[in-house]
């Protein structure tokens, strides 16, 4: 029992700087799929965050949600996206219109902000300075992600870490949310990437390319 | 026996370099499915460059011939300043890793120069690509250092060695993995090794390194491959004694120091490993995409030196 406990606390203390170094690796990727494995890795972090929660506040919902969490989106989104990338026959470019070397100075500055945020707030909060932070630059990252990357798919990337970040404010902050809640955010999510899937597919067969910044007429 | 072991770290940081060098090569030509070289090879390539001629352009001055002696002095004296098999190093300094960095920043500029006193447009050509890479590896690796500083609280390799084998191994910090990652890429370009440059060729346009190094030939050469041999070494051994120290001995006997040895051959198995899955499965950037690909471990390392403000341990 006393190695799980020991594995369980050195996740809820390196779950932060683990999710630092995925938001700032997908910063630097310049492939898609590159991003999608990265996503997955998130996630399974995110994964052990919710089972180290769960063990230590004695919540035995927390399970569930890991279990769902594991499916949803550590297996099922990645490989529907890297599916979603082979049927689209897509360029594997990110289409960033900021070089990975400026995009990881924006999110270095971004996770220098998200300390700076949670800072304010800490006294009102029971939960670590270091977690928190790291939900709100999830936040930030994906937000930037959607922002500064032209590919479709990548918007549908970084919307995904966005929630990423949601998901986990709401963990450390309330210590787990009523499971039925948590179960309808992630369905909610498969849904939602169900249909920017098929958006995807319209896009590539009226426009043959998924760059969004390419929009610009509208065709029937 | 402190003296004696410290003499025999520096000896090992210089005579072993050439194994390293012909032990990456033969990992690289296994995982190519390839028989490859003798790992003893670039032993026998020293010995036969230092037994020929020593050919100088005609245009050459005192500065080239000069500069493999003066490289590689000041790689030997670099050497000298870090723990290998206890945390003691032979010159140990208060603020040497300043002194360190800018002892391996001589080496390049003194080769920089000679490869233009050299005369030929391909020297011009690699000490102007040099100095780009130079200039953009230096900053990272010095606040790299400062970070790991900051955290020991002391500014001298062997005492950052000595005060990382107190922490708790499984106590990742934010600040180590953040500095690691930086100095791993800070690594591979200041060793020219493949996503920067390729040590294995004379017949790119790309080439940095060896296109400095064109003009010259015999034991100039063979000093040259040597130093450069001791860099990636070097380098090695930095990354070991800043962040995986574990294993130096603690007491100065015979049996401790080479239990320690054994360790650090083992750490130093785990990164030649590393590096010859890298160069065999990443193709090599193009020249202009080299300085973005040093800004990221900028980014790292600035974030590195700001963690230790943010993260009180």
């Amino acid at each position: 029992m006393g190695i799980i406990e020991l594995a369980l606390a050195k996740v809820l203390s390196s779950a932060a700087v683990l999710l630092f170094a995925t938001v700032l690796l997908m910063a630097t990727a310049r492939r898609i799929s590159t991003c999608a494995y990265l996503f997955a890795c998130q996630s399974a972090i995110l994964t052990a965050e919710v089972v180290a929660v769960g063990y230590f506040q004695h919540i035995p919902g927390a399970y569930v949600i890991a279990g769902v969490v594991l499916l949803a989106k550590v297996v099922g989104i990645p490989f529907a996206l890297l599916w979603l990338m082979k049927k689209l026959h897509t360029p594997h470019d990110v289409g960033a219109s900021l070089s990975p070397g400026y995009s990881i100075f924006v999110m270095s500055g971004l996770v220098v902000l998200s300390f700076a945020v949670v800072r304010l707030y800490l006294q009102e909060l029971r939960a670590a300075e270091v977690i928190l932070a790291a939900a709100v630059a999830l936040i930030l990252s994906g937000a930037f992600l959607m922002v500064t990357r032209s590919k479709a798919l990548m918007l549908m990337i970084g919307l995904l870490v966005l929630e990423n970040g949601i998901f986990l404010a709401a963990l450390v902050t309330t210590f787990g949310m009523p499971l039925i809640i948590e179960i309808g955010i992630v369905f909610d999510l498969l849904i939602g990437l169900l249909l920017m899937g098929i958006f995807v597919f319209r896009i590539r067969s009226t426009f043959d390319h998924l760059d969004v910044s390419r929009l610009r007429r509208l065709r029937g | 026996m402190n003296l004696l072991a410290n003499v025999i770290q520096v000896l090992i940081l210089v005579l072993a370099a050439p194994l390293l060098r012909g032990f990456i090569a033969r990992l690289k030509a296994i995982i190519q499915r390839r028989r490859g070289a003798s790992i003893w090879r670039p032993y026998a390539d020293l010995w036969k460059l230092f037994h020929k001629e020593d050919l100088v352009p005609k245009t050459a001055t005192a500065v080239f011939r000069g500069a493999p002696a003066i490289g590689f002095a000041v790689t030997l004296v670099a050497t000298a300043f870090l723990p290998l098999l206890h945390s003691n190093a032979l010159v140990q300094l208060d603020g040497d890793i300043f002194l360190f960095v800018y002892l391996l920043v001589i080496v390049r500029f003194v080769m920089s120069l000679a490869a233009l006193d050299g005369g030929s447009a391909f020297g011009g050509m690699g000490s102007s690509r040099e100095a780009l890479v130079a200039t953009l590896a230096e900053a990272p690796l010095f606040l790299v250092l400062t970070a790991v500083a900051i955290l020991a609280k002391t500014s001298s390799l062997s005492q950052m060695a000595q005060w990382t084998t107190t922490q708790n191994f499984f106590d990742i910090s934010t600040v180590h993995i953040l500095a690691f990652a930086a100095l791993v890429i800070v690594a591979i370009a200041e060793t020219g090794r493949i996503p920067v440059d390729n040590p294995t060729t004379h017949l790119e346009l790309t080439m940095i390194h060896e296109a400095m190094v064109l003009e010259y030939s015999g034991p100039s050469l063979a000093l040259i491959e040597w130093s450069q041999a001791i860099k990636l070494h070097v380098m090695g051994a930095l990354m070991v004694a800043l962040f995986a120290p574990w294993g130096m001995s603690a007491v100065d006997t015979a049996g401790g120091l080479l239990v320690a040895l054994g360790v650090y051959a083992l750490k130093l198995l785990g990164l030649a490993i590393g590096l010859s899955i890298v160069e065999s499965s990443v193709a090599k950037l193009r020249m202009y995409v080299v300085p973005d690909f040093l800004r990221v471990a900028s980014a790292l390392a600035i974030l590195a030196v700001i963690f230790t403000a943010i993260t009180k341990r």
